[in-house]
């Protein structure tokens, strides 16, 4: 059982979104960039899957910027193989795009399953998991919670919807899964042992031609209204009651039974 | 012919348990020199005066008065016995032979001492059975005690009986010897009673003492190997060997390609195995340690010993366990706040903190840690600090400040002050900078900090297990430091404080390093700060990283005294001061299995206290862990958790409203 | 141009109000954009759902393979429907579903995809989609192409629409089968709750003073549909289990509502909810620090103002 996992760098939360304001464009190279959380469950599920089951794991990255200290960490946290997508690309390359450069390299592969991120917190175009499977036109559930292999090649998924309600889910591979969380939360992989392995094992690189378009040519980025400190609501309990329960109308939690 | 027999014996007692001892011993010498190196050789004269006031004076034992007692009387007895051995031997193996008067009395004082010591230690464990000794092996420690007894009784037995027994068996007629005092009344009741006139009663009498008193001995000899009285061979020469390097310093500088993770005993330093089998079982660490204090599974104890008897097993051919998580529970690991206490109590010296880290660091490479504790080195891997916070917020604390202050990566200052995550980024610890930095201002210091160029320093990271974090961190820190202009170095944080003092010298830093408490004092004394006396009743709380790690006990305390105010001790200060739970990185970890937080306890400890209403803290991490307990023991009402900043702020008239969370 | 069509989503107790309020945006939209609605449902007993709606039409996809919902099963449907009715719109609740069919729909009929749509605003005909990015630190104004795109929409984003329509019906069927297969459907175990999940946390501090006042809290969450969550002094004094203890050494919470009631705000507090969507603070305390979080605040007493709005709830 071969299991890609494709990795992706977002931008840095903690720190701040460069934006320049008038053009409402992303100041893409004045960012800093971490993996995105939800790659980081999905390999980790992988990981529990090859402890499981054997899978061999590929960890695999666009390079949209530095990428390489992002698949180290896969590999030092038990990844067998990591590839890096080169290109002309950067940090603004959109998801549709990065999408079909992925799609193009795992269609030549022999992948029996594909698992990222269900979401990144940038994609605005669709989410690479999908994108993904449409493209190649292989079965996908998004929001997966577990992976385990079944007999006969089929793989094994548990599915959540809203309420807590959940799925068991069979399908024959291949097949791309979104991952919302694995099983267990993601293993550390310490700097020394990162280090280690930048040393000794080396990244596939693979080349791939010009991306197709983006899906949209022209996003602005505007910031919402930042709250300040509370508005303080006045006057005595019915008051405060009665604007209370307008505020929660205003924000679509009144519970309509 | 019985002499003989005697002295046939005697050899071959003395040669079989040599040879038994010898073979046991010899695994672990084995598994030592597989151990990697130490340097544990140097500074001979120091080693040796130390020696000498641990093992002759007993001065860490005694401070557990009864065990301390009772143990310089086992202890004197071991020493006294071995002139025992010599008279004993030598009356069998040159007829006549007498050790002297003057040493028989001695030796009979010490076997009434010793008789003592046993009957107190047996009470010990029988009766008051103090929960230090939960764990232990108690077998162990009465079947030593019954040996000792044993060897007690056949001394006095065979000197008892020496008299009429010596004409038969060595043909020489020695009087009764009043010197030794518990053999000579001994010996008047077997006359009295008529038994010493027969010669039979005598010579097995005198026998059976011999062989008591010479072949226990060697039994114990042969014993000892597998036992925790190992320590009588083991703790001296452990005592010798003890740490010289800073002893705030966690691990030895370590080469590059070894990281300091231990996962089988090859990983452990040779000192580090030898610790193993030095342990006493005594559990003095255990009734120290506050994670086992706070209801949780660490004890540092178990942790000795279960690695000590992980080794036995794998001496016994049983196939090695993995030691992190295997041995030594992963919980267990996490539990450990660092704090040093159960090394500061340990009679025999021994170092838990780094073998737990070591552990740690094990678990760390498999990539178990606590989540909470995992997202606290993510951040401080991106930037650099404990609160998920950016980087360009680390020095926004000092906006509110009439003075800015200086940028020490820009221009040249007298004193560079090194923040700290917690001062830089707590809401209320913020407070607290901007006062310190307003007594700096006050006392006309020119000083700086590093702005964003400051990264947390790391010690931790280190005491996480996190080598490599530790490493990337402090070169961040040093790169700053190469570039910034200053003649003196200073923080308001115990654990920067370590780090920079003790930690960084592996990395080539060695400026010397001040924590506030101390320079404030150096302010006042100089002049440049002048407290009027503020006529309040306190108490104060050494952290672990002043205290016991850097033994700065009294700046904080002249500190308090100079601003007029009456310091109460709580019953656990100075270096026997109690962890507030934060260190080691538990802050951050989850309370898996803590049913009494040890900040609770400790905030206890000080409301026992009569009329005191201020818990005086000199760390940043402290004010939130005592704040927040103050709150959960009900305490608001009696104590008030306060800075000595805030106290000197105070004094010198800088009129801050005193912020604290006790504040209502 | 071609229709807006929406697929629809529901659960046990019948459409949810995310499929309306995109019925309701659709509605609008397509009177200024003079073009008509499509809904598209799964499942047995779909069309009965699905009568009622204000739509032009429904299409409805009854067969025995809908029975249950099956990510690819359901792609396949929508596949072949976007295929034949080239909407110039495709809106699609952004829960599982609108996970598993946006992209998987954009991908393979080459359609562009506008995610966690908040808002679809027109003008001058051109329609701009407004998408929450960035964990909602920005918004991402997104023109919609001439023909148009598929958007999956974030709950709550428009009112709901009102089921007055009368649409015309078809129910399609065919060969959608996939290698998916749904084994079973197992629903949530009634244990502890997990208050990372509740979309509502009522959550109460020290200043509920006594256990014996947590039953108003539980009456108050029960009237939003929230659940109790708590600081943690209230956690230590035993009043609550570990569960509910929002913060550093408890969780980490991002409901769409934190009602911290009695909460001070202590940084510790304030690192497990700070996310929240928004933040109601009530302490008699104006300065304490829960209100440099909060959105709003209010200084009147707790226990005053929790049975006062469990009322209010209740009665509407
Ligand atoms: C390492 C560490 C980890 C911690 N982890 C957490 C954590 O995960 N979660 C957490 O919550 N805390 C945590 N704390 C504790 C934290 O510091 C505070 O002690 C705690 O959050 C205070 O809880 P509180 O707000 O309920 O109580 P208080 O601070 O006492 O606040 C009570 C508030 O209620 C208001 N009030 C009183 N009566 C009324 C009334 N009738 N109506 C309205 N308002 C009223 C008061 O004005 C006051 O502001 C942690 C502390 C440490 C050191
Ligand atoms: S360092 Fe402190 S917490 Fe850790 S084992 Fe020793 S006494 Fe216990
Ligand atoms: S480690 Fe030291 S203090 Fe602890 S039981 Fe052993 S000898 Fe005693």
């Amino acid at each position: 059982m071969r299991v890609a996992v494709l990795l992706k760098a977002v931008p840095d939360l903690v720190e701040e979104l460069v934006l320049d304001e008038e053009s409402g464009s992303l100041q893409y190279d004045e960012m800093s960039y971490v993996p995105s959380e939800w790659d980081d469950q999905a390999l980790e599920e992988a990981l529990i899957l090859k402890e499981e089951s054997g899978a061999q794991v590929t960890a695999i990255a666009v390079s949209t910027g530095d990428v390489d200290t992002m698949l180290f960490t896969a590999l030092a946290k038990g990844a067998d193989h990591v590839v890096k997508i080169t290109g002309d690309f950067d940090a603004s390359m959109s998801n549709w795009q990065q999408a079909r450069v992925l799609s193009d390299y795992v269609r030549e592969q022999d992948f029996d399953m594909v698992l990222s991120g269900v979401q990144a917190i940038d994609d605005v175009d669709g989410q690479i998991p999908g994108l993904v499977a449409g493209f190649l036109n292989w079965p996908h559930a998004s929001v997966v919670t577990e992976v385990r292999m079944g007999g006969d090649s089929k793989v094994l998924l548990r599915q959540e919807y809203s309420g807590g309600l959940v799925a068991e889910i069979e399908v024959e591979s291949p097949v791309v899964i979104g991952v919302q969380a694995a099983r267990k939360p993601p293993r550390y992989a310490s700097v020394a042992k990162v280090r280690q392995v930048a040393k000794s094992v080396a990244i596939e690189e693979v080349s791939a031609g010009a991306p197709a378009g983006p899906a949209f040519a022209d996003i602005q980025f505007v910031r919402p209204v930042a709250a300040g400190r509370a508005e303080m609501i006045e006057g005595d309990v019915d008051a405060v009651a009665d604007r209370i329960v307008q505020i929660l109308a205003d924000h679509n939690l009144l519970r309509r039974a | 012919m019985a002499r003989d027999l005697l002295m046939a014996l005697t050899i071959a007692l003395l040669l079989g348990a040599a040879a038994f001892f010898a073979a046991r011993m010899l695994p672990l010498v084995r598994v030592m020199r597989r151990a990697r190196p130490t340097s544990r050789l140097d500074h001979w004269p120091r080693r040796l005066g130390f020696m000498a006031g641990q093992v002759l004076a007993h001065k860490r034992l005694l401070q557990m008065k009864m065990s301390g007692v009772l143990h310089f009387f086992i202890f004197s007895g071991f020493v006294i016995l071995f002139i025992d051995i010599v008279d004993a031997v030598g009356q069998v193996f040159a007829p006549g032979f007498n050790i002297g008067p003057a040493l028989d009395c001695v030796v009979d004082i010490f076997v009434a001492l010793v008789l003592i010591g046993i009957v107190l230690a047996v009470y010990q464990r029988a009766v008051l059975k103090p929960e230090r000794y939960h764990g232990s092996d108690e077998r162990d420690g009465y079947v030593i005690l019954g040996m000792i007894a044993v060897i007690m009784i056949g001394i006095i037995l065979h000197e008892s009986f020496y008299p009429f027994a010596a004409p038969l068996l060595f043909h020489v007629r020695p009087g009764l010897d009043p010197w030794g005092f518990l053999g000579y009344a001994l010996a008047r009741v077997w006359m009295a009673t008529g038994l010493a006139a027969h010669p039979a009663i005598a010579e097995t009498g005198y026998i059976t003492g011999y062989i008591l008193d010479i072949g226990m001995v060697f039994a114990f000899l042969a014993y000892l190997p597998t036992s925790k009285h190992l320590h009588i061979f083991l703790a001296v020469p452990s005592i010798f060997l003890h740490k010289t390097r800073p002893h705030g310093e966690l691990v030895e500088p370590l080469p590059p390609e070894e990281g300091m993770a231990i996962r089988s005993v090859a990983d452990m330093n040779w000192k580090d195995v030898m610790d193993l089998f030095t342990c006493t079982e005594c559990g003095r660490c255990q009734a120290v340690c506050p994670a086992h204090a706070s209801g949780q599974r660490l004890s540092p104890k178990m942790v000795i010993i279960e690695l000590r008897d992980a080794v036995r097993r794998e001496l016994a051919g049983e196939p090695p366990v993995p030691l992190a998580g295997g041995v030594v529970s992963a919980e267990e690991l996490w539990a450990c706040t660092t704090c040093g206490a159960c090394q500061e109590a340990c009679p025999v010296f021994i170092e838990h903190v780094p073998k737990i880290a070591g552990l740690r660091a094990a678990l760390l490479e498999d990539g178990e840690i606590d989540k909470s504790a995992q997202k606290v080195l993510v951040g401080w891997d991106r930037q650099g600090n404990s609160f998920g916070q950016p980087v360009r917020k680390r020095p926004a604390w000092a906006k509110g400040l009439d003075v800015p202050i200086k940028d020490a990566r820009k221009e040249p200052v007298d004193w560079l002050w090194f923040v700290g995550d917690f001062a830089s980024y707590e809401p209320r610890v913020q407070n607290l900078s901007r006062l310190v930095a307003r007594l700096l201002q006050q006392a006309g210091v020119d000083f700086g900090i590093l702005y964003e160029g400051e990264v947390n320093s790391g010690n931790d990271a280190l005491r996480m297990g996190e080598y490599g974090l530790f490493e990337t961190l402090a070169q961040k820190n040093l790169a700053m430091l190469e570039k910034a202009q200053f003649n003196q170095i200073f923080t308001t944080d115990p654990h920067s404080f370590n780090a920079l003092r003790n930690e960084y010298r592996k990395l080539g830093f060695e400026r010397p390093v001040r924590h506030y408490t101390q320079a404030f004092l150096d302010l006042i004394e100089e002049g440049k700060l002048n407290p009027s006396p503020l006529n309040l009743k306190v108490t104060y709380h050494d952290p672990c990283y002043l205290g016991r790690w850097n033994r700065v006990f009294d700046a904080p305390r002249q500190l308090l005294e100079r601003m007029g105010i009456e310091l109460v001790e709580m019953p656990r200060h100075g270096a026997n001061s109690f962890c507030c739970g934060a260190g080691g990185g538990r802050i951050w970890m989850e309370e898996n299995g803590v049913s009494d937080r040890p900040a609770n306890i400790r905030i206890r400890e000080a409301l026992s206290l009569e009329d005191v209403n201020y818990f005086v803290v000199a760390c940043p991490k402290d004010m939130s862990m005592f704040s927040a307990a103050v709150q959960s023991t009900n305490g608001e009402e009696r104590m008030k958790v306060i800075d000595v900043a805030e106290l000197l702020a105070q004094a010198v008239g800088l009129n801050e409203p005193v912020e604290t969370a006790a504040a209502t | 141009m071609g229709p807006i069509l929406i697929v629809t989503e529901s659960t046990a107790s019948g459409i949810t109000d995310s499929t309306k309020e995109c019925v309701g945006k659709a509605k609008e939209l397509a009177k200024v954009l003079g073009t008509s609605t499509v809904a598209l449902g799964f499942g047995p007993g779909a069309v009965d759902r699905l009568r009622r709606l204000d739509v032009n039409k429904v299409i409805a996809a009854e067969d025995g393979e809908f029975a249950v919902y099956n990510p690819a099963v359901c792609e396949n449907a929508l596949v072949q429907v976007v295929a034949e009715t080239a909407p110039f719109l495709t809106m699609i609740p952004n829960t599982t579903m609108g996970l598993d069919l946006g992209a998987g729909l954009a991908g393979r009929n080459n359609i562009p995809l506008i995610a966690y749509c908040s808002d679809l605003q027109e003008q001058d005909g051109k329609i701009t989609a407004v998408s929450q990015v960035f964990a909602g630190k920005l918004l991402a104004r997104v023109p919609v192409p001439g023909d148009g795109a598929i958007v999956t929409v974030l709950p709550g984003s428009w009112p709901t629409g009102e089921e007055t329509g009368d649409p015309v019906v078809e129910t399609i069927s065919g060969d959608y089968s996939s290698r998916m297969r749904v084994i079973r459907v197992i629903e949530p175990e009634k244990g502890d709750v997990d208050i990372t999940k509740a979309d509502i946390l009522v959550s109460v501090g020290r200043g509920i003073e006594s256990p014996d006042n947590l039953p108003l809290a539980d009456e108050l969450a029960e009237a939003m549909g929230g659940v109790v969550s708590c600081s943690r002094p209230v956690v230590d004094a035993g009043w609550l289990p570990k569960a509910r203890q929002v913060g550093k050494s408890g969780q980490t919470v991002k409901p769409k509502l934190y009602l911290a009631c009695g909460i001070s705000g202590a940084p510790e507090h304030l690192q497990g909810m700070r996310d929240a969507d928004l933040i109601i603070a009530v302490n008699t305390d104006e300065e304490a620090s829960i209100m440099e979080a909060a959105h709003f605040g209010t200084t009147v007493d707790m226990l005053d103002l929790m049975p006062a709005l469990a009322e209010r709830l209740r009665g509407g």
